[in-house]
């Protein structure tokens, strides 16, 4: 088993979208003549994932994540471009291919509702021509992780979000698959919940060395995850790297923490870019570039009654949404 | 042997569901019998008072009834069930977990819906097909039968290509939800002999909608009234028809591919 990696390069996707004008006239011309307009989900994107990886695949909403996804694990044809995952073309769909993969999407269901997971397990174990042994080793591991057993006996449409998000992602896992493609996996759980998957994805990464690429909206997903992000917008590629790097590359800023005497009554605007920080409300937090924090720093201390200061790096979650907003 | 073993956990899966609700399955089971009462008695009916539709004697149309009801199954138990579930996979963008199965996505298309409460059908048109044989007086040989059991099969292998197409077109229209209606539209002229329909609709029938192939021929293939050449010719159709819906179906599945979102 030779691990090759993701390798994608060049990859583009264009949709013809049908566009028309409100209203009822322009309704009724539609329907004898469409106009279509491209819209370009992707574009020209490259990266390259290792085997063993876990790559957080990040942009705001419409970005040409989900599309990217689709055409790795081989729903969609991309316009141009080219992408290998583990050898394979993925959108040949060859079942050799489709055996090794898996793809997880958070709002969308592959258990049959009415029927208990262990079922439609059943089913797939058949689908993906699963040995029974087999089967019963990674049904064990995975229920060791994920805590299924006391799931698999209730419907589908009794178990809540979270369980049924767990029986979900076990589902795509049976087959013991090489790569993985999530699709917001956390999408809609609470913070026990998310967690939990989080620590079931790392692990199971551990264990079985596969490769990992996962899109979230929740950045702890990819904080805890992933030490490498990749970063898309308007479907172009805009960051790929360390974690640790992108705040120095995209938000070259610190935080400088202060706990004042008399906390309102000062105006700290000349000082830098105040911002909120929900989880300290004792100090007043300012937004100041890297190579002005020593200078705002002595400005602050001579200047202000400072009982109190702190420097740190701005959190990873504000530093991505920097990015997408550049 | 492997799809074999896919389509009885598929029943399998199928029977659980339809137990998952209690009143339901009851209301189904009395329904079920109710509706077969009915038939029955629809049939005695017709039973007692023709003797003759469209020159057929009564044997053979009870025995045209059961070939009718043998593809009405299979409508009913799998083809309604399925084109329901794939016109809101198509929706509810749940075919992409279908497609990304490693089986065959026609066959996982085909065969995930099962309705079971129709099966007794099955035995049903097996019995008036077996009763109206004999009641026709005709000497089925065992050329006939056989001929007639591939023809069946032929039969219904052009309707279920013609379903394929249609669910297929869903893939150009996005929304297409009357596809089937418009087959059991079509499948409901086969109730009856073609001859009794004037000669424009017999064509319609016989040759641009090959329904009569699945019910009527088959029919005439028993009694001994086709010749070896219709007989290939009408084997021949049903391989075209297979072969050139797998391919609609392939450039549907490209299609999808190239534009869903």
């Amino acid at each position: 088993m030779s691990p090759e990696p993701i390798l994608v390069e060049q990859l583009s996707k264009t949709y013809q979208v049908p566009e028309r004008e409100g209203g009822f006239g322009a309704a009724v011309r539609s329907f004898f003549k469409r106009k279509y307009k491209d819209v370009k989900a992707v574009e020209k994107v490259s990266f390259r994932i290792e085997p063993g990886e876990v790559v957080g695949f990040l942009g705001p909403n419409g970005a040409g994540k989900t599309t990217t996804l689709k055409m790795l694990s081989g729903l969609l044809h991309p316009t141009s471009g080219g992408a290998s995952v583990l050898g394979f073309t993925p959108w040949e769909r060859k079942s050799e291919y489709l055996r090794s993969m898996t793809l997880v999407m958070g709002q969308r269901n592959r258990l049959s509702w009415d029927i208990p997971a262990a079922d439609s397990f059943l089913l797939n174990q058949a689908i993906y021509r699963i040995p029974d042994d087999e089967y019963k080793k990674t049904y064990k591991e995975l229920d060791e992780l994920l805590e299924l057993e006391p799931l698999m006996k209730k419907p589908v449409r009794n178990l809540s979000l979270g369980e049924r998000m767990k029986c979900e992602i076990a589902a795509g896992l049976l087959h013991r698959p090489r790569v993985l493609f999530l699709d917001e996996p956390t999408i809609g759980l609470d913070i026990t919940g998310q967690v939990r998957i989080r620590e079931f994805l790392r692990e199971y990464n551990r264990r079985t060395g596969a490769a990992i690429l996962l899109t979230s909206h929740y950045m702890a997903d990819v904080t805890a995850l992933c030490e490498r992000v990749i970063i898309i917008d308007h479907g172009q590629l805009k960051y790929d790297g360390g974690l640790t790097d992108l705040s120095r590359k995209i938000a070259p800023f610190k935080l400088i923490g202060v706990m004042l005497s008399d906390a309102d009554s000062h105006d700290l605007s000349r000082y830098g870019t105040e911002v909120q920080n929900e989880e300290d409300m004792d100090k007043r937090y300012l937004q100041v570039r890297a190579d002005e924090v020593t200078r705002v720093t002595s400005q602050l201390l001579s200047d202000l009654p400072v009982h109190d200061i702190t420097i740190a790096d701005p959190p990873i979650e504000s530093v991505i949404e920097q990015a997408f907003n550049q | 042997m492997h799809f074999l073993k896919l389509i009885s956990t598929f029943l399998k899966v199928n029977i659980q569901m339809s137990l998952a609700y209690r009143a339901d399955t009851l209301v189904n089971i009395l329904l079920n019998i109710m509706w077969l009462g009915w038939e029955l008695l629809g049939l005695s009916i017709i039973f007692n008072n023709t003797t003759t539709l469209g020159g057929w004697g009564i044997g053979e149309l009870i025995a045209l009834l059961g070939v009718f009801r043998l593809i009405n199954t299979m409508m009913a138990s799998i083809i309604w069930p399925n084109t329901e579930k794939f016109n809101q996979s198509i929706r509810d963008g749940s075919l992409d977990y279908t497609l990304l199965q490693p089986a065959p996505s026609m066959f996982l298309v085909t065969f995930s819906r099962i309705t079971i409460w129709r099966m007794w059908d099955l035995l049903l048109s097996i019995v008036l097909i077996v009763a109206g044989v004999r009641m026709a007086g005709d000497v089925a040989t065992p050329l006939n039968i056989l001929t007639f059991l591939l023809l069946t099969v032929s039969g219904a292998i052009v309707l279920y290509s013609l379903w394929i197409v249609l669910i297929a077109f869903t893939f150009w229209f996005t929304k297409f939800d009357n596809n089937v209606t418009i087959l059991q539209a079509l499948l409901d002229a086969g109730r009856y002999p073609v001859s009794v329909y004037p000669a424009w609709v017999q064509i319609i029938v016989t040759y641009l909608v090959p329904i009569a192939v699945a019910t009527t021929v088959p029919l005439q293939a028993l009694r001994g009234d086709l010749s070896l050449g219709r007989v290939l010719i009408f084997l021949a159709v049903s391989v075209v028809a297979a072969w050139a819906a797998s391919l609609v179906w392939k450039a549907g599945i490209q299609r999808y591919s190239g534009a869903s979102s």
